[in-house]
């Protein structure tokens, strides 16, 4: 095991995601603390565009993987990875948490014999080793855990909870090629197509502010005073699983522990009781605003800012003021 | 067919988890204990699975301390063909892969099913583990999930960032459930007392070939801890007008978030 980082970087159509920046950050930190490098690796149509910014983010060499990852495939994606991995031997591999993580991490841990620490909240280097902090259990309980090899530590990051701060000056990002040969197996898993939902709003799991809505909203038309606020704050928008089960909002929108984790900056939650499986959906948001018409609502007690009263007046109210503020 | 299936036995979702006084353990005395509520569309899909391929065969594999036995009970009483346990109660998601990479690599299945992620240690870890232990490829966290007429292949739906793919998979393959992937039947009571009469088989990691070094955990757990307590908020008592206008300015010039 050797003494760099590899991050593995994502990025949208070449696009280097603020995750990414994130991942990189804690990188350098890390790589000071061991006296090694920060690597990156990135994959897929506008790898090549990326690798400056990531230079600029800290990368001292930028693996990049354009040619033949066209279209996303696990089993190749793990193979670039796990090849990267054996080459440079770098001591931690960070990740965001993403759909893309999600579906690699697994396996790229078992394949590089490495240690995955999933969500992480908490990341140093301790000793030879690191030093995690992950949520379990939903958020109730966090378990403090120490790595030290034999292989390499496989860490997820939560997006948002570490901050991203670029370098004074840039690293040099030298690009290299990461060359992984086609291997008709990998075409034993394939993505046939790709349907755009969701909206104009930013990713729910990404977004810096994220306004949801309760039961309390009555109907899914009522959610549009939920997509107002989250409009003029550019952010987006969440549900609770009562509204989901009761059909105001789909599936995708649903915070909690049987739909999406989101850490935002702000959580903005409207008409939301605060049931224990919605808390952990969203219990490490930086900051946390209530508003709710029972001043009892359990979402109070994890409030930062609390509003009791009627949704149906404070939000609309709470709309014009940010376009107010905004103008 | 042969159909696999992974199940774990966790805390239920409502479940008070208390830590220790040393904060060395999770204290789940008296703690209602349930299967992975992903695990339990993984079983209602290879159920799914089975009705469509007559002569198919389901093999539910579950790793963990004796309490597993409950959720085998359960598995039978819906009407799967043969259980394991594997004792392994400190396994973590790792060790716990290859355990039931060691039972399944000797029933060779075409399927296998598992939830997307335990609800106890949240890690995402063992599907995509255990593919790679097995050599199958996989899905991760699948909505949908249909066989083709030969079922020589499936085509699944997953949700990612921005709106939804549509993914084409050679069988054999590894099938991570997403929530809604189907909707669980519940066990009829014959299938309840026809349990009683089945027998689960009992594996040791030694009887399956993994030694301590296999069996060892990834991390090392220093401690566990609750969440860090929220000092009291504030609370806004007023008008909804003055109550939002409050909120704008403390947001922006106090919390700097907006």
């Amino acid at each position: 095991m050797g003494a760099d980082i590899l991050v593995v970087a994502e990025h949208k159509d070449g696009k280097v995601k603020k995750t990414a920046c994130e991942l990189l950050t804690v990188a350098r930190t890390l790589a000071a603390a061991r006296g090694g490098k920060v690597l990156a690796a990135v994959l897929g149509p506008g790898a090549g565009q990326a690798a400056a910014e990531l230079g600029a983010w800290g990368a001292e060499t930028v693996l990049v993987g354009e040619a033949g990852f066209e279209a996303y495939a696990s089993l190749k994606w793990t193979r670039a990875i796990c090849e990267a991995a054996a080459a440079r031997r770098p001591a931690a591999i960070l990740m965001s948490v993403s759909s893309l993580s999600r579906d690699l991490a697994g396996r790229v841990a078992a394949r590089a014999q490495a240690a995955l620490a999933s969500d992480c909240t908490a990341l140093s280097a301790e000793g030879d080793g690191f030093k995690i902090v992950r949520p379990m259990l939903a958020g109730r309980a966090l378990v403090t855990a120490v790595h030290a090899g034999p292989g390499p530590l496989l860490a997820t990051l939560r997006p948002n909870v570490f901050t991203a701060e670029k370098p004074a000056a840039p690293a040099a990002g030298t690009v290299e090629a990461l060359a992984c040969a086609d291997d008709p197996r990998d075409q034993r898993v394939v993505v046939k197509s790709f349907a755009a939902g969701g909206g104009t709003r930013p990713e729910l799991t990404e977004a810096a502010v994220v306004v949801s809505g309760g039961r309390s909203l009555g109907s899914a038309d009522a959610f549009k005073v939920i997509y107002d606020l989250a409009d003029a704050l550019g952010a987006a928008a969440g549900a609770s699983r009562a509204a989901v089960d009761a059909g105001y909002a789909p599936h995708s929108m649903q915070v909690g522990q049987t739909g999406k984790t989101v850490s935002p900056v702000l959580y903005i939650a409207c008409g939301i009781s605060g049931a224990i499986q919605h808390l952990a959906g969203m219990r490490t948001s930086k900051y946390i605003v209530a508003i709710n018409t029972d001043p009892n609502a359990p979402i109070f007690k994890l409030a930062d800012y609390g509003i009791v009263g009627d949704l149906f007046e404070v939000v609309p109210a709470l709309t014009e003021e940010v376009n107010k503020a905004k103008a | 067919m042969k159909i696999a299936v992974c199940v774990k036995l966790v805390p239920s979702t409502t479940a008070l988890i208390r830590v220790s006084a040393d904060g060395k353990a999770l204290d789940c005395t008296g703690v209602e204990m349930v299967m992975s509520p992903y695990d339990e569309f993984a079983l209602e899909e290879a159920l799914k699975a089975r009705d469509k391929a007559a002569g198919s065969e389901i093999l539910v594999v579950s790793v963990g301390g004796d309490g597993a036995a409950k959720n085998l009970e359960q598995a039978y009483a819906l009407g799967v063909d043969q259980c394991v346990h594997v004792k392994a109660p400190d396994a973590d998601a790792a060790a716990a892969a290859r355990c039931a990479a060691a039972v399944l690599k000797t029933f060779a299945p075409d399927l296998v099913f598992c939830g997307r992620q335990a609800i106890d240690d949240d890690q995402w870890l063992f599907p995509g583990m255990l593919g790679e232990l097995l050599d199958l490829p996989h899905v991760t966290a699948a909505s949908s999930f249909a066989l083709s007429a030969d079922n020589a292949k499936a085509e699944c739906k997953r949700r990612i960032e921005g709106g939804e793919e549509t993914i084409e998979i050679a069988l054999p393959a590894l099938i991570s459930a997403e929530k809604g992937l189907n909707d669980p039947r519940s066990p009829t009571l014959k299938g309840r007392l026809n349990a009683k009469k089945k027998t689960v088989t009992v594996k040791t990691p030694a009887e399956l070939g993994l030694d301590a070094a296999a069996m060892a955990p990834a991390l090392k757990v220093e401690g566990y801890a609750p969440p860090p307590p929220k000092s009291a908020g504030k609370v806004i008592a007023k008008p909804a007008k003055e109550a939002a206008a409050e909120l704008v300015k403390l947001l922006r010039e106090e919390a700097k978030v907006i």
